[in-house]
């Protein structure tokens, strides 16, 4: 039953892990078949009708290596505006979080906004993370390692009260968030 | 007592009296003055060279129902004969400044005459009462020189560089043999070295806006803010404004400005040589300044990361926004006389703005990579932007050239997109052959800002390498120096950061590391492994012909504490992303753990061997200690004993303008020796 999940989500996570995790690869494994699992129950926990959760990946978002004036955005994330995805990456560890949204980034990052203010290190592969707008005012408590991240894709140039834009963005269902404030998020789903 | 009612009567009807007289107030009176916070005459806080411009401001609040209708400046009791530009504050304020409140303004004063000066506002409201203050400032003379003027100037700035980065990084490349140094710094071969006090306007504790402004403005700015005295508006770009070195030398020598960085060009440090804002982090502003004032500016080189606020706003990966930009009234004497007194750029509020485009149009090469930028050498004019925000660091760079496999799809070079991406020392090589044509000089500012931003992330060897590279960087400044005789050349930091401290070497090899690590917990990560005392040893880094350590997970490794700094998990052992990656076995899911909007709680911890921060939030922080200055070249020895950081300034434009003052070393030359080469 892990087939299809599985087939594609492995290159992706093999690529995030392998290099760095040569001695991790049982505990890869496991991720791998855990990953599968939590993506089957949040298909069935959706309506019928919802169309299929499709991955995609930061190196899918536009041409690498980057040219010499912006981003070249792919046909795959142009694709992928308004559709339901699943996303792979590291959230942002900031100094000064903001409530209802966060960052997720192809590898780890840590803001010293008091500091650096924005003359940050955050890759231009950055999606920020969008909860439910009536949990706008929740804080999302930062989680070191990969996450695995569902919601609808949104592509495009957008500059939020602050002036900071982001050109991709990934709103989260309100079930993205544990029921109860500061609750430990649930353990993975074992499957076996 | 019998006779308290009739003693609190009299109060109450002598409080009516003096409500009901009470004369307008000066709350703000600027060039700042401890003659005007607390009637002391010294400190002098504000000192300007001879004909060094700057903002003559106050702010004054007009009785209840009154407002202001005049306000003349007085210098040493003579009036200044300028326009006062009169704005008040019914809009674009500081919470809690009334919306009669009037901020009085003289744009782009300068006094020529050296001594101590005073300043006197006299302030008139509509009843016909007046409000005065008293503030002073210093003209700083210029002395008699012993040697000619220096043609360049060229500051290196490790930003966050205090002595144990230094010291770390001497250690990993130089090495030791019987506690004798192998092969020292480029900078530890500089023969004068002060140590300098950093504290900003605000803060003993400064960030790197005034830590890099105070340098080349020769006064004290609030943290955050850059070549400006703080103001009670809202608006970041119309703060009064003190002239920097730059701008001075383009005015009064004709030199011309080179700024290099590792970080996002809009960071504080490059702004901080030639953009005027209380706002360090208007983007879009700020790299607009750069271009639009640099004919005030001589900017001729500008190398580092930040692409993102050079593209227009519908180009994918632009961070260009309305929300950062500036743009001066064209009828508002508040912001106009910024244009007509300083010479500044209008601005405008033009986030689609093809900035690269602009630069290409008006003579600047454009370097987007480290190939471009070895091909654009000589050229006249140098603009490279190698990144969309800082750079990648030099371990991860260095990485990236070696083909080492840590990052996602490739290296981290290769995950952020940015495989070519240059190092600083070739970047200060680029701008050294463009700036070497200027013919009448120029100041040139090196930072390798990285130093301090993986300090704040409590990342060793990423500070370490980093330091290396600055080093490198400092190389080529100091050969250029000894080449051409005519330049003067200091290295230093803005501050300290994260208290670093080299504690000892590890006792282990790192095979038997790696397995205390998994034997885990403090009897296993400290107990066993910080050597101390000689049980430190010399730790033995082997160095690539690259010129990087070929490893940094060595045996019997340099181990570094934190003085400043947030909780933290310690193995000691480099962190193969640039952030620590805790490797955790599984890719976590929904749902997410939550909080009230005020953050009370983390949980990101992981491992076992936690080390208790003493500053709360995840960084380590800056530091209050005094930094080392290193200088080399005409005039080194006159940068010697404890200084404060803005006497940097009068050193430097002394040697510029006058001529040295001091013999570039012991021997008494007045030029570095050309002896070596």
């Amino acid at each position: 039953m892990f087939a299809a999940p599985l087939a594609g989500l492995a290159p992706a996570l093999s690529r995030l892990r392998l290099a760095m995790m040569a001695p991790l690869v049982a505990p890869l494994m496991a991720a791998l078949l855990l990953v599968p699992a939590t993506a089957a129950l949040a298909a069935s926990a959706g309506e019928a009708t919802t169309p299929p959760v499709r991955d995609i990946k930061f190196s899918q978002f536009f041409r690498l290596p980057v040219g010499d004036q912006g981003l070249a955005l792919s046909d795959t994330l142009l694709a992928a505006d308004g559709q339901d995805v699943r996303l792979v990456g590291y959230m942002v560890s900031q100094e000064q979080p903001r409530p209802g949204r966060f960052w997720l980034t192809p590898r780890p990052v840590r803001m010293s906004e008091h500091a650096d203010g924005e003359a940050d290190d955050l890759p231009p592969a950055t999606v920020t993370v969008l909860l439910d707008p009536a949990q706008q005012d929740r804080l999302v408590a930062h989680r070191d390692g990969l996450l695995v991240l569902t919601g609808r894709l949104r592509v495009g140039r957008a500059e939020d009260d602050t002036g900071r834009v982001s050109w991709v963005r990934l709103e989260l269902a309100p079930e993205a968030l544990a029921s109860q404030p500061g609750a430990p998020a649930a353990a993975p789903h074992h499957s076996h | 007592m019998k006779h308290l009612p009739m003693l609190l009567a009299a109060a109450s009807a002598l409080l009516a009296v003096t409500a009901a007289q009470a004369a307008p107030t000066v709350t703000r009176l600027t060039p700042p003055s401890e003659l005007f916070t607390s009637g002391q005459p010294e400190p002098v806080i504000a000192r300007f060279l001879p004909g060094q411009r700057f903002d003559l401001q106050a702010t004054i609040r007009p009785d209840a129902g009154q407002r202001i209708t005049a306000a003349r400046f007085f210098i040493d009791g003579k009036p200044v004969g300028v326009q006062v530009a009169l704005r008040d504050c019914a809009a674009g304020c500081i919470k809690g400044v009334t919306a009669e409140t009037t901020i009085a303004t003289v744009r782009a004063m300068g006094v020529d005459k050296p001594g101590r000066h005073e300043l006197r506002l006299e302030a008139t409201q509509a009843d016909g009462q007046t409000a005065t203050a008293r503030g002073n400032f210093d003209v700083i003379p210029f002395t008699a020189a012993m040697g000619p003027k220096v043609k360049n100037v060229i500051i290196l700035l490790g930003d966050g560089m205090g002595a144990a980065q230094r010291t770390a990084a001497r250690i990993v490349k130089g090495g030791y043999a019987q506690g004798k140094v192998i092969t020292p710094l480029a900078m530890d071969s500089f023969p004068a070295t002060a140590l300098v006090k950093t504290a900003s306007l605000n803060s003993v504790v400064t960030d790197s806006s005034p830590g890099m402004t105070s340098y080349v403005s020769g006064n004290k700015n609030n943290n955050n803010e850059e070549g400006v005295f703080p103001d009670d508006t809202t608006d970041p770009f119309d703060n009064p404004r003190i002239e920097y070195l730059s701008e001075y030398l383009h005015r009064t020598e004709g030199k011309a400005l080179g700024i290099v960085t590792t970080a996002d060009v809009f960071d504080a440090t490059p702004a901080g040589n030639a953009v005027h804002t209380s706002n360090r982090g208007a983007g879009t502003g700020i790299v607009d300044q750069f271009f639009d004032d640099r004919e005030r500016t001589g900017l001729t080189v500008l190398l580092g990361g930040g692409r993102k606020w050079f593209l227009p706003a519908g180009t994918p990966g632009s961070e260009r926004a309305q929300a950062n930009d500036y743009a001066f009234s064209s009828t508002d004497a508040h912001t106009a006389d910024i244009v007509k007194r300083w010479g500044a750029a209008p601005g405008a509020m033009d986030k689609d703005r093809d900035l690269i485009r602009d630069f290409q149009a008006a003579g600047y090469r454009y370097a987007p990579t480290r190939s471009a930028l070895a091909a654009a050498e000589g050229a006249d004019k140098l603009l490279g932007l190698f990144a969309f925000s800082n750079m990648n660091v030099a371990l991860d760079k260095i990485d990236g050239r070696r083909g080492a496999k840590k990052g996602v799809t490739g290296t981290v070079v290769d995950d952020y997109g940015f495989p070519d991406q240059p190092m600083l020392d070739e970047m200060a090589r680029a701008a050294l052959s463009t700036l070497k044509k200027q013919p009448k000089g120029f100041v040139l500012m090196i930072e390798g800002a990285s130093i301090d931003k993986q300090a704040h992330n409590m990342d060793t060897e990423r500070w370490m390498l980093d330091t290396i590279e600055f080093d490198r960087a400092v190389q080529v400044a100091q050969d250029f120096a000894r080449e051409n005789g005519d330049t003067l050349v200091i290295v230093t930091a803005d501050h300290e950061c994260s208290g670093a401290a080299l504690i000892g070497g590890s006792m282990l090899s790192d095979k038997a590391l790696q397995e205390a690590i998994q034997k885990k917990g403090v009897s296993q990560l400290r107990d066993k492994v910080v050597g101390v005392y000689e049980k430190a040893g010399f730790p033995r880094y082997r160095l690539a012909a690259d010129g990087y350590p070929e490893a940094t997970d060595i045996d019997y490794r340099l181990l570094v504490g934190y003085g400043a700094n947030a909780d933290r998990y310690e193995d000691w052992r480099t962190n193969a992303t640039p952030l620590r990656d805790p490797q955790q076995p599984m890719a976590k899911s929904e749902p997410l753990k939550w909080y009230p909007p005020t953050p009370s709680e983390r949980d990101d911890a992981f491992g076992d061997y936690l080390v208790t921060g003493q500053v709360p939030g995840e960084s380590a922080v800056h530091t209050a200690t005094d930094i080392p200055l290193s200088a080399f070249g005409p005039g080194a020895l006159a940068f010697t004993g404890v200084i404060d950081n803005t006497d940097v300034f009068f050193k430097l434009a002394q040697a510029a303008v006058k001529g040295t003052t001091a013999p570039a070393d012991t021997t008494g030359a007045k030029r570095p020796a050309r002896a070596g080469k």
